[in-house]
């Protein structure tokens, strides 16, 4: 069983989804409609990167007493991705959708292999430790998820 | 714990850079090596002028490209951390850049002292990164099927490497040995058990990552890496005993799986969730259609061998395998990967909370489309090359330079850009440093 593995995949998936919606709008020029679903992406993305800092990351720390290991490396690529969420709301509030794509392009692969890193290595690491606990992180993490929108 | 520690273990800028830019150049010296000899290399594949372009394209351009990419991603994507990154990098490229080089002048003069020394270059070459790769990646639980792909590559790599040094060492010394079927034999290791092994685990992950591509689905992942190991090992089988209906039984499955893997990804890209074409998409859908191309010719010709005898025959294969589809897909992947790792390397100098310039200033994307073009005209040119050579060989040879030539400068620019921001991101902090120490 890996069930923090894939309840926070499916929400890496979610936020994926919503992505290309947004870069969807904007490609077709459609500034009105792209800021409405970058705006969703980022809310989504955001609540994601908060319930694991908020709940995921301390529950893995405490358990295994690494708090300079992997949790030290997803917040810092966290801080990253949030400068690139802010630079492409800049670029759309200017309505330069070339810099929006250019911006988004970096946000989404500096995302994925975040994602990668998480969903094959960290994540499994949380399925192992926490395995006593997962069913209450997994309650906590699913409010996190949901009080935020 | 290797896992935790590797988060964190993304090698230096310098280490994966020095092949992406330097492979361009050998497909640029294709290029020149094709206009300059002409129709001629269309005329056999064992001439010494196709040997020395085959390899120059092989090891110049897709081996250098596959290794610098392996240094990069096997941390982040197996948690292997390499011993001493930078270094091993260092030396794996001067002695597959230099030995690439040498095997071309060695096939073009046919001196011996030349072929034996670029075969001790290139097993030094290829011996050291499997000597630094294998102890890490080995031990690494198969937790995805890109990780079994990434570990099966390497012996695939093993055997490419090992039968192309036997043969080198072969025409060096003037050795009896089966060369036509040890020629297809180290290329079915090379195009099959390593390239395409490599790319397939590499494509597990790059066409969700980058085009949002639903993911293969699991089962024929894990399968496929070791069904192709597998046939390659039969196939080596079937020679070593000499039944060449096996052998025959081999080629045809191959390329069955070959296209099945193909069809699907073809099938995966329709479904892709962004909607924007660009560079990578343009190169990998022509790398797509030119494999399907190339495996339903090596479908065919294990059916009916009759047809290869048509002159033709094994060029249009051996382009449309080659520059249709390996070299396309890797243009593709330098079309994200170079601006990528600029950009996080940059982003990591920054201080904290500023943004480094995002990947499409690092690397425009009108010089990328504009390039792949370039490209695809080049392809083009040298399918018509393969029927009408006299005609096209030429041309063919000197757009398929400059497209070699078009993707070094851009990929150039993009170095070029990130050493500038580094170079005054660097004075910036000196003077910050300065102001609070005065």
């Amino acid at each position: 069983m890996t069930p923090i593995r894939s309840f926070m995949t499916a929400d890496h998936r979610h936020c994926d989804n919503l992505f290309a919606a947004a870069e969807e709008a904007m490609a077709k020029g459609d500034l009105g409609a792209g800021k409405i679903a970058f705006e969703q992406f980022r809310e989504a993305l955001q609540n994601h990167f908060s319930a694991e800092e908020k709940t995921l990351f301390p529950s893995f720390e405490v358990k295994t007493g690494m708090t300079m290991g992997p949790t030290r490396v997803m917040r810092m690529e966290h801080e990253q991705m949030r400068i690139l969420l802010d630079e492409a709301a800049k670029a759309l509030e200017r309505g330069d959708g070339d810099d929006y794509l250019g911006q988004a392009e970096t946000l989404l692969i500096m995302m994925q292999q975040h994602n990668l890193k998480e969903e094959n290595m960290l994540y499994p690491m949380c399925d192992e430790h926490l395995a006593a606990e997962a069913s209450a992180v997994l309650a906590h993490l699913e409010t996190d998820l949901s009080s935020a929108t | 714990m290797q896992a935790l520690i590797s988060l964190d273990n993304a090698p230096p800028l310098a280490a994966p850079l020095r092949f992406f830019l330097s492979a361009p150049l050998f497909l640029m010296l294709a290029g020149l090596l094709l206009a300059v000899a002409g129709p001629e290399v269309f005329a056999s594949r064992w001439l010494p002028a196709t040997l020395a372009l085959v390899h120059l394209v092989t090891i110049g351009f897709m081996l250098q490209v596959m290794i610098g990419a392996m240094i990069q991603v096997l941390p982040v994507v197996a948690g292997a951390s390499l011993p001493r990154p930078l270094a091993l990098a260092r030396f794996v490229h001067a002695a597959l850049s230099v030995g690439a080089l040498l095997l071309a002048a060695g096939f073009l003069s046919g001196g011996a002292a030349l072929l034996r020394l670029a075969a001790l270059l290139l097993a030094l070459g290829v011996g050291a990164f499997l000597l630094a790769a294998m102890p890490v990646v080995l031990p690494q639980v198969s937790t995805s099927p890109t990780i079994r792909g990434l570990k099966l590559s390497l012996f695939g790599l093993a055997g490419v490497a090992g039968l192309g040094v036997a043969l080198a060492l072969g025409l060096a010394h003037g050795w009896r040995l089966p060369y036509p079927e040890l020629a297809d034999l180290h290329a079915g290791w090379g195009l099959a058990a390593w390239a395409g092994v490599l790319l397939a685990a590499m494509a597990y992950v790059m066409m969700p990552m980058f085009q949002l591509t639903p993911g293969y689905p699991a089962r024929p992942s894990w399968w496929y890496p070791p069904l192709l190991l597998g046939l390659v090992l039969l196939w080596s089988l079937a020679v070593a005993l000499g039944w060449p209906l096996l052998t025959r039984l081999t080629q045809g499955m191959l390329a069955v799986v070959g296209l099945a893997f193909t069809g699907l990804t073809l099938r995966l890209q329709r479904q892709r969730r962004r909607a924007r074409a660009d560079a990578t998409s343009r190169y990998w859908l022509a790398g797509l259609c030119a494999a399907l191309g190339a495996l339903a010719m090596l479908a065919a010709a294990t059916l009916w061998p009759a047809v290869t005898v048509w002159p033709a025959w094994t060029p249009l294969f051996a382009i449309l395998l080659l520059a249709g589809a390996f070299v396309s897909f890797i243009a593709g992947m330098l079309y994200k990967i170079v601006p990528f790792l600029t950009w996080m390397h940059l982003q990591l100098k920054m201080q904290p909370g500023l943004p480094a310039p995002n990947m499409n200033r690092l690397l425009p994307d009108p010089a990328m489309r504009r390039q792949a073009l370039s490209y695809l005209m080049a392809l083009a040119l040298l399918l018509g090359a393969a029927v009408a050579p006299s005609w096209l060989a030429r041309p063919a040879g000197i757009l398929l330079a400059l497209a070699g030539g078009w993707l070094w400068w851009n990929l150039l620019g993009t170095a070029w850009r990130y050493r500038l921001q580094a170079i005054a991101l660097a004075g910036a902090s000196d003077e910050r440093a300065q102001r609070a120490g005065g």
